[in-house]
C-alpha cells in the first residue's frame, strides 16, 4: 500500500485553504437581493435647474410570493440634475441597494426634448456599460414621469407591461413603431435619414399607455409628429409591419379591408446625376374584413380599384409632408448614397434635389377573398 | 493424512512438498495402488473439484490394466497444465486446484479446480435495455470463456499473467493482435511488471496501480462489466485486462468520450442515438456548470436573465441570510451526503432516505428561508444530471470539478466559470492514457487510422 500513503497534512492543508477561500468572494460579488432592477428610464426637462433634466427612475420591486400577489409593486425615483449620469448618482445615495440598470430596457424621453440635438442627453445611455443598446426608446406626451408612473390595470406581477408594448413582444399591432436604441444612435448620426421614434401618451386618468403616434425627429429641422393613420402606412410600408386594415367609403359602401401581405418596391430615377424622381410600387394582398353591404364575389375587382385610389392619395400625402418639412424618416437619402458611387458632394446634390422630388406611387391591390363568410 | 506421509513408497517430492503445506487442514497426499500400479496424487482437497477427480483419474486408474497405459493416459488430459520448476510455483500451482499426479516416475499437472464464484452475473454496473443482459463471472476462466465465445478470431489473444503479490492473482490481457495499438501492449506490461503491492483484490484496484499516479482524479481506465462493451473495444484496438475473482474488465487506453457512451447507443436507431447522446451532454454540462451559473448570475451578471425570471429569483432570496455561493455549497454538500447514503444502504431503507432527505429537508430548508426555492431546483437538477453520466467513475470525477467550477464563479462570476471551464479542458488535453490523448475526438482502430495518415 505504499502508493495510497498520501501525506495526510497535505490534504489538511489543501482543505483549509479552500475552506478559507470559499468563505470569500470576488469584488464585484452583489447578491441579486442586494439590487434593485431598474426597469425604464425617464427623462424631462428639469422644473428647476436651467438646461437640466429630470430623471425618473421605475423599478420593479421583487415580491415574495408572484402566484398570490395579483399587483406588480414598483418604486419611482425622481432627481434633477445637470446632466442625467449626476442626476443617476444623486439617485444612487436615495436607495439602500445598488441600482442595477442591466434590464433597463425603455428609456422615455419627453417630447419637448426630442426637438433639438439629442447629444447631450443620450449619450449617457450609449456610453454607460451596463445599457443594453437592444432597450427601446420611445417619446413621451405629456411627460415622461406621468407615462412611467402609470400602472396598468392589465399589468401582471414579475413583468412590466411598459416592455410587451414593442418589439411584438406582447400585442403586435402596426399602429406601434419600434426603435432600439442603437437603432436610434445610428440613424441619427447618418445621413440620409430620419430616426422615428413611437409616442406613449396615457389616457385622463393615467390607467392606460396608448402608443399609436409617431415622432420624427429632425436633426437640423424641427421633429415632426405623424398621427395614428400616418404612423400606420409608415410602418407597413417601411417597416414590414402586418396587420394593416384599411377602411374605405364610397357613397353607401363602406368596407374594411384587412391586409397580410404588403409589399413596397421603390426606386430612385437619376436624370445626369441628379435625383429627381422617386417610382414606388407598392402590392397589397389581403381580403375584406368588414361590410355593410351585400358583397359579390364577381365585384372584387371593383373593389380592388377603390382601394388603390384612396390608399395611393395617403401615401403621396405621407411622402410629401415629409418632404415639405425636409424630414426623411424613409431612408430615401441612405438608399441614394448606398448605390451611387462614392464622391465628394453626393449627399449635398440628393439634399438639394430632396424637397423638388417627384413621387410617382403606383399601388396594386389583390383582393384574395371575402373572408371566412363566403 | 499421518499414515500417508508415513508411506514408505511416497516419492521424497511429494513428501517435500507435503511438509511444506502443513499444517493446512485440506492437503490430501494419497497413493492409489492396485495390482502393482501406483498412482501417488497431491492436492488440496478444498479448490479441487472431487467429481472431476474421481472420474478423470481415480476410476481410470482401477479401470486400466498396466501403469504405462495408465501414464499415457494422464498424459493425454486436456487438464494437463504446465508443470514449474521450483517447488514454490508447484506449491502456488497446486493451491489454485491442480492436482499432482505422479505415475510411472512423471509427474503431472492436471487442472481440475472448483470455483465457487463462477456464476454469471446480470450486468448491473451498466444497465440497458436493449442488448445482451448478462454480464461477466467472477472466474477468469469463464470471463475468457465469455469473450472468446462472442469473438470468433484467431487474432484475440489471450495472456494471462499472474501478479506479483500475496495472493498470486492471475490476471489476463485480451487483444486483437491485428487491431491493438503499437507501444500500447508494451506499456501495459512495463507498469505491471515492477508493481508492488501487497494484495490486488479486484479490477478496480488494479486500475489504480495501472494509472501510474499517486493522485488523479479523472479516471484513464475504464472498468466495466459488459462484454458487448469489452469487444467493441477489443475491435477498436484496446486492451483488455481481466483479473482473476473480479467481475469487471479494464479497458485501456481509453478516452474521455468512451464514458460518455453507453452501449445502448449502438442498439438504437440513429436518430434516437443522436437525442440520446444530445441529453447526455447537456446532462454533463448541466451538473458541471449549474451550480458556478447560478452563483454567477445571481450574485455578478442578473442581466444575463430575463427581467421576470430576475424578478422572480430576487424574491426568492429576499430573507435568506447568507450569500448565493454558500447556500449553493450547503445544498450541494447535502445533495452529496443524500447521493452517498443512498448508495451504501439496503435498497429498501435508501427509498425512505431519500424520500425524507429529499423531499421532507427540501421543502422545510424552503420554508425556513435557509435556501431559496430556485436553489433546490438547480440542486435536484444537478443531483439528476449526475446519473445520466453512464460510467460510474467518470460521474465521480464530474462531481467533484463542479465544487472546483464553483469555486471560480463565486470568485470571479461567469467569467471566472469560463477560466474555470478552459482550465478543465486544458487539463483534460494535458492528460493521457497510457500514451493516448485523453481528450482525442474520435477513436479510429488502427486500421482505420493507418488509412487516414494516408489520406
Amino acid at each position: 500500500m505504499k502508493y495510497r500513503r498520501s501525506s495526510v497534512k497535505d490534504i489538511l492543508l489543501t482543505f483549509l485553504l479552500i475552506g478559507t477561500v470559499i468563505l470569500q468572494s470576488g469584488c464585484a460579488f452583489k447578491d441579486i437581493d442586494k439590487r434593485f432592477f431598474v426597469s425604464a428610464i425617464g427623462v424631462d426637462p428639469a422644473e428647476n435647474i436651467e438646461n437640466g433634466y429630470k430623471v425618473t427612475l421605475k423599478i420593479a420591486l421583487p415580491y415574495g410570493a408572484i402566484k398570490e400577489s395579483t399587483q406588480p409593486s414598483y418604486a419611482y425615483l425622481s432627481q434633477e440634475g445637470e446632466t442625467i449620469g449626476e442626476s443617476i448618482r444623486m439617485l444612487e445615495t436615495h436607495v439602500d441597494k445598488v441600482l442595477e440598470l442591466g434590464h433597463m430596457k425603455v428609456i422615455v424621453i419627453n417630447e419637448e426634448l426630442l426637438s433639438g440635438s439629442l447629444r447631450p442627453f443620450m449619450d449617457f445611455f450609449t456610453r454607460r456599460g451596463d445599457v443594453q443598446l437592444i432597450a427601446y426608446v420611445a417619446a413621451a406626451r405629456p411627460s415622461a414621469e406621468k407615462v412611467l408612473k402609470t400602472e396598468t390595470k392589465t399589468e401582471a406581477p414579475a413583468s412590466v407591461s411598459l416592455f410587451n408594448y414593442f418589439g411584438d413582444t406582447g400585442t403586435e399591432s402596426p399602429f406601434i413603431i419600434t426603435t432600439y436604441l442603437f437603432q436610434l444612435r445610428r440613424d441619427y448620426y447618418m445621413e440620409g435619414i430620419s430616426p422615428v421614434l413611437p409616442v406613449i401618451t396615457t389616457n385622463g386618468d393615467h390607467e392606460e399607455l396608448i402608443v399609436n403616434k409617431s415622432l420624427v425627429i429632425g436633426d437640423e429641422n424641427e421633429s415632426a409628429s405623424l398621427d395614428d393613420i400616418e404612423t400606420k402606412y409608415y410602418n407597413s410600408l417601411f417597416k414590414d409591419a402586418n396587420g394593416f386594415s384599411y377602411k374605405t367609403e364610397q357613397g353607401k359602401m363602406r368596407l374594411l379591408l384587412n391586409f397580410d401581405r404588403i409589399k413596397m418596391k421603390y426606386k430612385i430615377i437619376t436624370k445626369n446625376g441628379v435625383p429627381e424622381a422617386i417610382d414606388m410600387k407598392v402590392t397589397m394582398a389581403g381580403e375584406i374584413g368588414e361590410s355593410r353591404q351585400r358583397l359579390s364575389l364577381s365585384k372584387l375587382d371593383k373593389y380592388d380599384k377603390m382601394a388603390e385610389e384612396e390608399i395611393k392619395k395617403k401615401i403621396l400625402h405621407l411622402l410629401k409632408d415629409m418632404q415639405e418639412k425636409k424630414l426623411d424618416p424613409f431612408g430615401f437619402g441612405l438608399r441614394y448614397r448606398a448605390t451611387r458611387l462614392q464622391k465628394d458632394g453626393l449627399y449635398e446634390t440628393w439634399k438639394e434635389a430632396y424637397p423638388e422630388l417627384e413621387f410617382r406611387v403606383s399601388v396594386d391591390v389583390k383582393l384574395m377573398s371575402m373572408g371566412t363568410n363566403q | 493424512m499421518d499414515e500417508n506421509t508415513e508411506n514408505p513408497n511416497t516419492p521424497e517430492y511429494m513428501k517435500r512438498l507435503t511438509k511444506k503445506l502443513e499444517p493446512s487442514d485440506d492437503i490430501v497426499q494419497n497413493t492409489l495402488t492396485i495390482e502393482g500400479k501406483k498412482v501417488h496424487l497431491l492436492f488440496l482437497k478444498s479448490v479441487v473439484d472431487p467429481l472431476q477427480l474421481q472420474s478423470v483419474i481415480v476410476k481410470p486408474f482401477f479401470e486400466m490394466k498396466e501403469e504405462r497405459h495408465y501414464a499415457e493416459y494422464i498424459n493425454s488430459l486436456p487438464y494437463k497444465t504446465k508443470l514449474p520448476s521450483g517447488d514454490r510455483e508447484v506449491m502456488i500451482e497446486l493451491t489454485k486446484g491442480n492436482v499432482l499426479v505422479m505415475v510411472n516416475n512423471q509427474l503431472t499437472l492436471l487442472e481440475l479446480k472448483i470455483v465457487a464464484n463462477n456464476m454469471v452475473q446480470e450486468a448491473d454496473l451498466e444497465p440497458t435495455m436493449h442488448g445482451p443482459q448478462m454480464g461477466m463471472s467472477e472466474s477468469l476462466e469463464i470471463n475468457i470463456n465469455i469473450i472468446r465465445q462472442r469473438y470468433h478470431d484467431p487474432s484475440l489473444i489471450v495472456e494471462t499473467l499472474e501478479l506479483d503479490e500475496q495472493s498470486n492473482r492471475g490476471i489476463a490481457l485480451l487483444y486483437d493482435k491485428d487491431r491493438v495499438r503499437p507501444g500500447v501492449l508494451d506499456k501495459i506490461k512495463e507498469r505491471l511488471q515492477p508493481l508492488d503491492v501487497e494484495l490486488v483484490q479486484a479490477a478496480d484496484e488494479l486500475i489504480y496501480y495501472l494509472n501510474n499516479k499517486k493522485r488523479s482524479l479523472f479516471p484513464t481506465s475504464l472498468l466495466s462489466g459488459r462484454p458487448d462493451r469489452l469487444i467493441n473495444n477489443i475491435t477498436a484496438g484496446k486492451v483488455i485486462i481481466l483479473v482473476d475473482g473480479s467481475p469487471h474488465a479494464i479497458v485501456t487506453p481509453i478516452v474521455f468520450f468512451d464514458f460518455m457512451a453507453s452501449m445502448e447507443d449502438r442498439y438504437h436507431s440513429y436518430w434516437i442515438m443522436v437525442g440520446a447522446m444530445v441529453l447526455r451532454y447537456g446532462g454533463l454540462f448541466t451538473c458541471l456548470m449549474l451550480p458556478g451559473i447560478y452563483v454567477g448570475v445571481t450574485s455578478y451578471n442578473p442581466d444575463v436573465f430575463r427581467t421576470e425570471l430576475a424578478l422572480t429569483v430576487a424574491a426568492s432570496r429576499i430573507g435568506v441570510p447568507y450569500p448565493s455561493f454558500i447556500e449553493v455549497f450547503f445544498m450541494l454538500i447535502f445533495i452529496e451526503l443524500l447521493t452517498e447514503a443512498s448508495l451504501r444502504l439496503p435498497v429498501t431503507i435508501s427509498a425512505t432516505a431519500t424520500t425524507v432527505g429529499g423531499l421532507i429537508l427540501g421543502t422545510a430548508v424552503v420554508e425556513a428561508a435557509l435556501a431559496s426555492n430556485i436553489i433546490v431546483i438547480v440542486v435536484s437538477l444537478v443531483a439528476i444530471s449526475t446519473f445520466v453520466i453512464p460510467v460510474n467513475e467518470m460521474s465521480y470525477a464530474i462531481r467533484i470539478c463542479r465544487f472546483f467550477l464553483l469555486l471560480y464563479a463565486t470568485l470571479f462570476g461567469l467569467a471566472g466559470l469560463v477560466l474555470g471551464m478552459l482550465g478543465l479542458i486544458m487539463f483534460l488535453s494535458n492528460k493521457d492514457s497510457l500514451g493516448q490523448p485523453y481528450l482525442r475526438m474520435y477513436w479510429w482502430n488502427r486500421e482505420k487510422e493507418l488509412k487516414a495518415g494516408k489520406r
